[in-house]
């Protein structure tokens, strides 16, 4: 975090004098100044011969600190907010919009968990082509296996409630234009691309969705998973990153999960306890293994009961 | 002249002993499963629990009790009549969902088919003007990071004080949802401590001693109940079925003993990772545990108090969403039974 030294071009009350008392109290930046009692810092004050500037200083700290947390918003403005912002987005399966009562919304994280083939891919690719064939918005799709296929996509476009829509080839490139694919190996990349992004949004306009989707989540975080508690940082720093891309710039984000073998030959979720209360939906996905038969069911939602379950077909 | 002006009004009485009692003595009862003590201004309860375990529901149930009106046009609602703050951690507090749950305690009030004011046309608006008036004095942060929720407290004081001046209404509650949502984060927190060795390094510790020290002297300033989640990871759930009985013969002091060293595993069925700083901050601490039964719908919960030590579970369940043919079961919080250990 920024030290003393460089707000003074801002706050010139944060002089020289200033940042001398805060060095002497061992303090040398805003976030110093988060971990120290500032009452008994004021109190100090008082046996300085400046005691006024020091303590105009400090107030003026005081309001840096604000600017460095998210507003607080009654109730009426954040459910304004939501009503104006949070829409759903349909999935393309119908059953599944009817099980979530409208599909993917806005603002959420929602992660699908299931074994592989349970057709978590073959999901994130109809809801980037609904999306975009909708012309809904468009979809950042971060690809960590391989597992993009624009050729599915095309084929997906075929099937797509509408055809009549896609039937020329201009309308078809200008629908693949809408889904940006890019391939990510580690969890680094994928830290420096989520913060570009962060960097590079614009604040919503109008009914307009931009839809994120990570697949798989857990291939990228399972390999730190074994350094210990810095793996798991890094995981939960992820998750927050995550969150706060949706939640504050109206963004859907799709992450997947696959599943590993557990003792008694179950399986269960490679991105486990530490993770399970970081999405704001967790989905279970699986499938026949014979047909083309799936079924979702909900883990966690924010207001459905968890257990509600729905068949849907791939095709 | 001025001066002695000055003391006189200091020495004035400016409360009666009646004034005085009613804001000391103030009790906040909550909703099940916080409703076996009533619980006074300064109290730090932590509701503990695995995911999911309905944890933030049983918080946004308190809330809601907090900032319902006692009475409304006529007609009993009551609730507590204060303001709430609310600092979510987590982050994945819905307001939709909020605000659909408060709408629906609103309607179930009994008052509300018998008052004579109110018709079934004029319903609407009622829910709904007493609905934004309660929403309005829900108050709502997010924070990402440990460094967000710091600067959060810091601040505090300042937006109590200001809310408290604009709408005339206090705060009696603070909730923060859930306290150990940076643990992994803030353990690998490290800063250089370049230049001075005094310097305070960030880390799990000194967030945690921060984050207490800001509670107590935001505490001092506005008497409020501090209302927090944690989530833990059970371990081995049958614990509490092996300690059944005390053996018959044993005299009274010694089943005493017995239960105080034999229930031990039990008093704490998970593993605690918060420094002790915040542990001994904690005034009343809850468990609360989905039943062992997973595919019991709707889902049965218990609730255990830790802090004061109660040998006693509650169980208790919240029914099938929002949904109209089981709206009683998950607002009414039917307690299916008490079991005494």
């Amino acid at each position: 975090m920024a030290p003393l030294k460089s707000l003074e071009p801002d706050y010139p009350i944060i002089d020289s004098n200033f940042q001398q008392f805060c060095a002497s109290h061992h303090i040398f930046s805003v976030e110093d100044f988060l971990l120290h009692d500032i009452y008994a810092l004021e109190l100090s004050t008082k046996q300085h011969f400046d005691s006024k500037r020091l303590e105009e200083g400090i107030s003026v700290v005081r309001t840096i600190m604000e600017g460095l947390h998210q507003p607080w918003l009654n109730g009426m403005e954040l459910l304004q907010k939501a009503q104006g912002n949070k829409h759903g987005i349909s999935t393309g399966y119908e059953r599944i919009d009817v099980l979530l009562e409208g599909g993917l919304f806005q603002g959420n994280l929602v992660e699908l968990v299931g074994p592989s083939s349970s057709g978590k891919t073959q999901l994130c690719l109809k809801v980037a082509a609904n999306v975009a064939v909708n012309n809904l918005g468009s979809v950042t799709f971060f690809d960590t296996g391989n597992s993009f296929s624009p050729k599915r996509i095309d084929k997906l476009l075929d099937q797509s409630s509408e055809p009549a829509k896609i039937k020329t080839e201009e309308v078809r490139r200008r629908v693949m234009d809408k889904i940006v694919c890019q391939s990510v190996f580690d969890i680094y990349v994928l830290f420096d691309l989520l913060h570009q992004l962060k960097s590079t949004l614009k604040p919503v306009t109008g009914s307009s969705v931009q839809m994120l989707i990570v697949d798989s989540i857990s291939s990228l975080v399972t390999p730190i998973l074994g350094s210990g508690a810095h793996g798991h940082a890094l995981m939960v720093s992820l998750g927050f990153l995550l969150k706060e891309l949706a939640y504050e710039h109206n963004l859907s984000v799709l992450v997947t999960n696959h599943m590993v073998g557990a003792e008694g030959g179950h399986l269960k979720p490679a991105l486990g306890e530490s993770w399970k209360n970081v999405p704001d939906m967790r989905l279970h996905v699986s499938r026949d293994c014979k047909s083309n038969i799936c079924s979702m069911s909900i883990l966690r939602h924010p207001y459905i009961t968890a257990g509600k379950a729905v068949m849907f077909s791939l095709k | 002249m001025e001066s002695s002006s000055g003391v006189r009004k200091w020495i004035e009485a400016d409360e009666s002993a009646k004034e005085l009692l009613s804001r000391v003595l103030i009790q906040l009862f909550l909703p099940p499963p916080l409703h076996n003590f009533p619980f006074r201004l300064g109290n730090v309860v932590e509701i503990v629990g695995p995911s999911p375990s309905a944890k933030t529901h049983i918080l946004m149930q308190a809330a809601i009790r907090c900032i319902l009106p006692k009475e409304w046009k006529g007609v009993h609602h009551g609730g507590l009549d204060h303001a709430v703050m609310f600092i979510d951690l987590d982050c994945r507090f819905d307001i939709l969902h909020f605000s659909r749950l408060l709408e629906h305690q609103i309607t179930i009030a009994e008052g509300l088919k018998f008052s004579e004011e109110i018709d079934r046309d004029s319903l609407g608006g009622y829910v709904k003007n007493l609905t934004s008036m309660c929403l309005r004095r829900f108050f709502y942060v997010r924070c990402y990071e440990s460094l967000q929720f710091l600067a959060t407290l810091k601040t505090m004081h300042t937006k109590i004080q200001e809310q408290k001046e604009n709408h005339g209404v206090g705060i009696h509650m603070l909730i923060i949802d859930s306290i150990g949502a940076f643990y992994w984060t803030d353990r690998a927190l490290s800063s250089l401590t370049l230049g001075d060795t005094n310097r305070k390094g960030l880390s799990l510790q000194a967030v945690s001693d921060t984050v207490v020290e800001e509670l107590r002297k935001l505490l001092q300033l506005h008497p409020m109940v501090i209302l927090t989640t944690k989530t833990v990871n059970l371990q081995g759930r049958c614990l509490k079925h092996e300690i059944k009985s005390v053996p018959r013969n044993m005299s009274s002091r010694d089943a005493t003993f017995f239960r105080a060293t034999r229930s031990k595993p039990e008093n704490n069925p998970y593993r605690e990772y918060m420094p002790s700083v915040w542990q001994n901050f904690v005034t009343h601490r809850v468990l609360i545990r989905p039943s062992d039964d997973e595919n019991q719908r709707p889902p049965i919960f218990s609730s255990e108090w830790l802090l004061p030590l109660l040998n006693r579970t509650d169980r208790f369940t919240f029914g099938d969403k929002y949904y109209i043919h089981t709206i009683i079961l998950y607002f009414g919080y039917i307690i299916f039974q008490f079991t005494y250990i």
